[in-house]
């Protein structure tokens, strides 16, 4: 079996708090802790989790743009936490980074040339008329023209400006992109087109995908395998197929319910979860998700579960069996109106044919 | 539909930017500003051949007022002060040395200020350091700072340019630290260490490059403000010596005459007001020509 592209060993990132004018340190954010896993080569891993759950963080961790607290990140089995900045640059050009902010991720004073050539020049990848010649080529790639080259990135939409981010994370012919969130800044018609092109993009150049994103649809859309983090842990990790078609984690179950659904009709639950996030700097003890979980027992207070394999997939819970059997949906029957009005719809749609 | 319709609208290829001077020349009120500074600036370097006399010689003729005057004289357009020297020589001849100075101190204070404000920016680290250095700087207020130099190295144009020069320096360093940490907070710098440039393209193409021009506004305001402390300056005795002409100077002398000869503090306080104010209407226009952003 070939080893993975992109290993996370037991990868940690602290923030740490300093108050008072001594500058004490009075604690420290933890925003990732322990996160483990292996990214195989053509695969798209999606990590997801609500907001400041520290998915974004860990994509900066693994790519060293925030050097992690503890643990390792491996680059084809050899480790690269601990390089130097010299050969850390090197080695960026296997590894590229999409981020969310389609308008603030492109210097405003460099042409979409310039941009482009930058990462090819800067690591060799082309020089003088084979580097221009590639330039047109990664734009051809992304679905853009040639004349665009000559322009601001402010002349450009967010999605024409994805496109050119993807262009560019492209130009060092990578083997590994983080995609921060790349489609949640985008219109919903805008993001399918940019889902669909990071597909092809994979099939062709047999990219491997670290998706962060909090969007469930777009995850079950395009990812392999699934990552679910609750405060900075992985709490559950599978096949997108069994995570989504059985959570066996409570947090997943919820996350699940509360995705909206393309029924029309269909009920969310009522609250999904209770409550807010605690804070990472205070994080709970034992399980973290346990002052939100509705099946939470003692033990889960004193004694934090270990990710376990369990019905196919990795699952940090005691009572996974149980969790099981939390409702994920609420199906709820649709009306009278609402079946006549699609009813109607449908006879029009055959009738055109 | 027609068939240009139905293509992308991206695809049809876009008219041609003009180059930034082309722009700058359609802006009516820059365009004037330019041409009066180049004007002044022109006068200014060619005083020895304009000047219609010597800038230092009486004439016997005392406080003539200006030709267009009832009392004037066209040998004299712009009258004499009470030394009976031809005002218009003097003024060709101070304006050259007010430019000095003003450029001078800029181009050291702002380049030095600027380039340690970007520094505390771009190097966490070196913050604190930077900011407590200016911090210190700031407290000197130019005009005290002048004159105990001048009581130091004794009266002349040097002490007033490192007057300037230093009260330039902190403002430009928080000025550019400010606008570069708006900058260093934006996505696009991390983009560009997750491309793995060195610091030293990162420093001049993402960050450099992206506050160059609110320096400039802000350097071509900071021009204006030091003309007029220069001028404080000399109003007040420090900086040039009589007899050599300096526009403040001028204006000082004049003081005294105000009520029966007002010509002689006028005359240079307007030429000062008209460099202060076409230098700031020309500092505007070169931002709006150098900001992709702003450009239509």
């Amino acid at each position: 079996m070939k080893p993975p592209v992109l290993e996370a060993m037991n990868l940690s990132k602290h923030y740490p708090v300093h108050k008072g004018i001594l500058n004490r340190q009075i604690g420290a954010v933890q925003a990732v802790s322990d996160v483990n896993f292996r990214l195989m080569e053509g695969e798209t891993l999606a990590i997801v989790g609500e907001s400041g759950c520290g998915k974004s963080t860990l994509g900066r961790a693994l790519l060293r743009l925030s050097e992690p607290t503890a643990g390792n990140v491996l680059l084809d089995g050899k480790d690269i936490t601990t390089l130097p900045p010299g050969q850390l640059r090197d080695k960026r050009r296997e590894m590229q980074m999409v981020f969310q902010d389609p308008f603030g991720s492109l210097n405003p004073r460099m042409t979409v040339r310039e941009t482009l050539l930058e990462p090819i020049i800067l690591h060799k990848v082309a020089t003088g008329a084979a580097a221009e010649a590639m330039v047109s080529d990664l734009l051809k790639t992304v679905g853009l023209s040639d004349f665009h080259a000559g322009r601001y990135p402010h002349e450009f939409s967010g999605g024409q400006r994805q496109r050119i981010c993807i262009a560019r994370a492209l130009a060092t012919k990578p083997r590994i992109i983080v995609c921060d969130e790349p489609v949640s800044a985008l219109d919903v018609s805008v993001q399918a087109q940019i889902v669909n092109l990071l597909q092809d993009l994979q099939r062709q150049f047999g990219l491997s995908y670290v998706f962060i994103s909090h969007d469930l649809a777009v995850v079950r859309h395009i990812a392999d395998r699934v990552a679910v983090m609750y405060l900075g842990r992985i709490v559950e990790m599978g096949d997108a197929e069994t995570i989504f078609r059985d959570p066996r984690h409570p947090y997943t179950r919820a996350l699940v319910a509360a995705a909206p659904k393309p029924v029309p009709g269909a009920a969310l639950p009522d609250r999904a979860v209770k409550g807010d996030m605690p804070s990472a700097l205070n994080p709970p003890s034992g399980c973290a998700f346990h002052t939100r979980c509705p099946i939470a027992r003692d033990i889960c207070a004193r004694d934090r579960p270990d990710l376990r394999e369990t019905a196919g997939k990795q699952v940090a819970c005691h009572f996974p069996d149980e969790a099981a059997t939390i409702p994920a949906s609420v199906a709820a029957p649709m009306s009278g109106v609402l079946q006549q009005r699609l009813a109607v719809l449908d006879r029009r749609r055959a009738a055109q044919g | 539909m027609t068939d240009a319709a139905t293509a992308t609208p991206a695809m049809t290829a876009p008219p041609q930017r003009l180059p930034w001077w082309r722009r700058l020349l359609r802006d009516r009120a820059a365009l004037m500003a330019l041409v009066v500074l180049v004007l002044i600036f022109a006068a200014a370097a060619l005083a020895p051949w304009l000047a219609p006399y010597d800038p230092y010689a009486s004439s016997r003729k005392v406080m003539l007022p200006p030709a267009w005057a009832a009392r004037g004289s066209m040998d004299f357009l712009l009258g004499t002060d009470p030394q009976g020297r031809d005002i218009l020589s003097r003024l060709l001849y101070g304006t050259r040395l007010t430019l000095l100075i003003g450029l001078s101190s800029i181009l050291v204070g702002g380049l030095l200020g600027s380039f340690l404000g970007l520094l505390a920016a771009f190097y966490a680290r070196l913050d604190p350091w930077i900011m407590r250095l200016s911090d210190v700087l700031l407290s000197l207020p130019a005009i005290l700072l002048g004159l105990a130099l001048v009581a130091a190295l004794g009266q002349g144009i040097m002490p007033v340019v490192l007057a300037l020069v230093v009260s330039t320096i902190p403002d430009c360093a928080r000025i550019a630290r400010g606008i570069a940490m708006g900058i260093m907070k934006q996505e696009f710098i991390e983009a560009g260490r997750a491309l793995g440039l060195p610091d030293r393209q990162l420093f001049t193409r993402y960050l450099l490059r992206n506050a160059i021009s609110s320096i400039l506004i802000f350097l071509s305001l900071r021009f204006g403000q030091l003309i007029l402390i220069a001028a404080s300056l000399s109003f007040l005795g420090l900086g040039a010596r009589p007899p050599v002409a300096e526009l403040g100077m001028m204006a000082a002398q004049g003081r005294d005459f105000f009520l029966f000869a007002p010509h002689i503090a006028v005359i240079p306080s307007v030429l000062i007001l008209i460099i202060v104010l076409a230098a700031n209407i020309a500092g505007d226009a070169l931002r709006d020509v150098l900001d992709p952003r702003l450009q239509t």
